[in-house]
């Protein structure tokens, strides 16, 4: 199976985005409030929220496809406003909701984008790229599933190893097989240097592959940080039984750990925020006969941060 | 089918003349009169008279499609997201639409030029294309509408059914007009009253086709001109509503 080697095109050292107080709305409807938001060359970040928050209205802004009412863009040390050819020269984007002609081979359609980017499209690529996805190019799309099409979106965002990768739900539609591949393909990517911007509601799958992730809610990001910091951050659950009975206050006492539960003495449901550490040396002082924790998830984290969200607007 | 007419026309002129004489004066007013029906030049125009219209569905339809089609279905994003310019976009389109609109009328022009070799009609190939030109000034002008409104219109439907009605009713005004000479200030201020027909053949009215044409021009420009402004409309996310100065935005945010 070829391994894709993508091209870089750095123009400048600096971030491949850069997100200054964007502000986006659409009528009464504000889509961004003052987005803030840097990707470091060569990453893959995560861009996490519910509907509405306003990520594809990011993406869509990065591409000049919308105009902001207020802030700053810059992609690949380029203003997407000022020079959006330069810039889309050197992205690749797949749209959250794929359109494609219907009367046209995938093929065909290939080959107009590829005209539309002058040609500099290795077609073996656009081959090895379609084996890999089990994609049959000759096909109309209107014969196509919602799967295949992705697939097409797919391999037009990769044929011309773009230096940044702007991804709308890239998974969206395929079966685990080929999501896992699509996966491959993004961390090929970024060891071959291109950053990968990503947006995606499975959380197990930006949890795989991408390095950091962005929260965003109502227009506004809430967290960034590494993936793996972030989820250790998160509170883990902690099942602990004892070999006789135990006073639970010196738990209650560790710092971060909170006692959630106990059926008895000997049996207790922890929650704990952040190291593990305290809890460990707390313990060594019982005879312990089981001890099992529960790594959060990346899931866990982004429903915390919307369930708290939600509290605090109840609250108010 | 016009031109081998007119020699069945010549040939029964007199029994034609009773025949259309027999049509109420309102009727035959309607059309320009039929005083010079005799003449080629007055034939062909009783048998070009619909020809903008005709041809003008199309240039509606294709100027309201040309790029709102694509961006209803969702198509320009994607398109747009490769390196290509929103004007580049624009100009090719706008090329491949009046592309379009001349080769219709070449075709329909070399249907009417081939049977004139064995017509008496009195008229050179070159003379035949002068009609033609001046339909293609006029559909110019319905089409870059339809393209126009297409850019500023919620809807390319609703962009259609207004340069559509633009169409039909400088059609109907420029006829009622023969009629009321009051409708005649009405009827100028459309493109159809600037349709030559058939008498263009004896001399193609230049400040007529160059001011057809500078208005399609600034129409198109005007249509440009948003579309190189405008957001790219995606569903669900606001709509191609004239731009509201931003003042009002944010009153209405506050009033909600």
């Amino acid at each position: 199976m070829a391994r894709l080697i993508y091209k870089i095109a750095p123009v400048t050292d600096t971030p491949a985005i850069v997100v200054r107080r964007l502000t986006k709305s659409y009528g009464p409807v504000e889509a961004l409030r003052g987005l803030d938001l840097d990707v470091q060359r060569g990453d893959i970040f995560g861009f996490l929220g519910p509907n509405g928050a306003g990520k594809t209205t990011t993406i869509r802004c990065l591409l000049d496809l919308i105009r902001p009412d207020g802030g700053t863009a810059r992609v690949l040390g380029l203003d997407p406003q000022a020079d959006p050819v330069a810039v889309r020269a050197r992205v690749g984007y797949l749209p959250g909701e794929l359109h494609l002609e219907d009367n046209l081979t995938g093929r065909k359609i290939l080959r107009y984008f590829s005209a539309l980017r002058k040609r500099k499209v290795e077609w073996g690529i656009v081959h090895s790229l379609a084996e890999r996805l089990h994609l049959d190019l000759d096909r109309p799309v209107k014969n196509l599933s919602k799967g295949n099409k992705q697939k097409i979106g797919l391999v037009q965002a990769l044929m011309h190893r773009p230096g940044l990768l702007l991804l709308d739900e890239p998974t969206s539609g395929l079966d685990p097989l080929v999501q896992q591949e699509v996966l491959a393909l993004i961390r090929e990517a970024k060891a071959d240097g291109t950053t990968v911007f990503f947006c995606s509601h499975i959380m197990s799958e930006v949890e795989a592959v991408a390095e950091r992730v962005g929260i965003i809610r109502q227009g506004r990001l809430v967290e960034v940080a590494d993936t793996a910091a972030l989820i250790d951050r998160a509170l883990h659950h902690v099942k602990v039984r004892f070999q006789a009975p135990a006073d639970g206050n010196a738990l209650d006492g560790v710092p971060g750990v909170t006692v959630l539960a106990h059926d008895d003495a000997q049996n207790f449901t922890l929650q704990v925020e952040g190291e593990m550490d305290g809890l460990i040396k707390a313990l060594a002082a019982f005879p312990v006969i089981s001890l099992e924790t529960t790594r959060p998830t990346l899931e866990d984290v982004f429903l915390a941060y919307y369930q708290a969200d939600d509290v605090a607007a109840e609250d108010t | 089918m016009v031109v081998p007419f007119y020699d069945v026309y010549v040939a029964q002129e007199e029994q034609m003349l009773q025949f259309i004489e027999s049509y109420p004066p309102e009727f035959l007013a309607f059309f320009g009169g039929m005083a010079a029906i005799n003449t080629p030049a007055g034939f062909l125009n009783s048998q070009l008279t619909t020809l903008p219209v005709v041809f003008g569905i199309f240039a509606v339809l294709a100027g309201s499609a040309l790029l709102a089609r694509d961006e209803e279905s969702g198509r320009l994003d994607l398109i747009l997201a490769h390196p290509v310019s929103r004007l580049a976009l624009f100009g090719g389109r706008l090329a491949a639409f009046v592309a379009a609109n001349i080769a219709i009328l070449t075709v329909c022009w070399l249907g009417f030029c081939i049977p004139l070799s064995g017509s008496s009609m009195d008229v050179s190939w070159g003379q035949m294309a002068l009609p033609f030109v001046s339909t293609f000034a006029v559909v110019l002008v319905f089409g870059t509408i339809a393209l126009l409104l297409s850019m500023v219109l919620s809807s390319r439907r609703r962009a259609a059914a207004a340069a559509g009605a633009v169409m039909v009713a400088g059609f109907f005004l420029s006829g009622m007009a023969n009629l009321n000479a009051d409708l005649k200030p009405i009827a100028r201020a459309l493109p159809y009253e600037y349709f030559q027909g058939g008498y263009a053949i004896s001399g193609l009215n230049l400040v007529w086709f160059g001011g057809l044409m500078a208005v399609s021009a600034l129409f198109a420009a005007l249509a440009g001109w948003r579309f190189q402004r405008r957001d790219i409309r995606v569903g669900g996310e606001g709509n191609l509503g004239l731009a509201r100065p931003a003042f009002l935005s944010r009153l209405r945010r506050a009033s909600l």
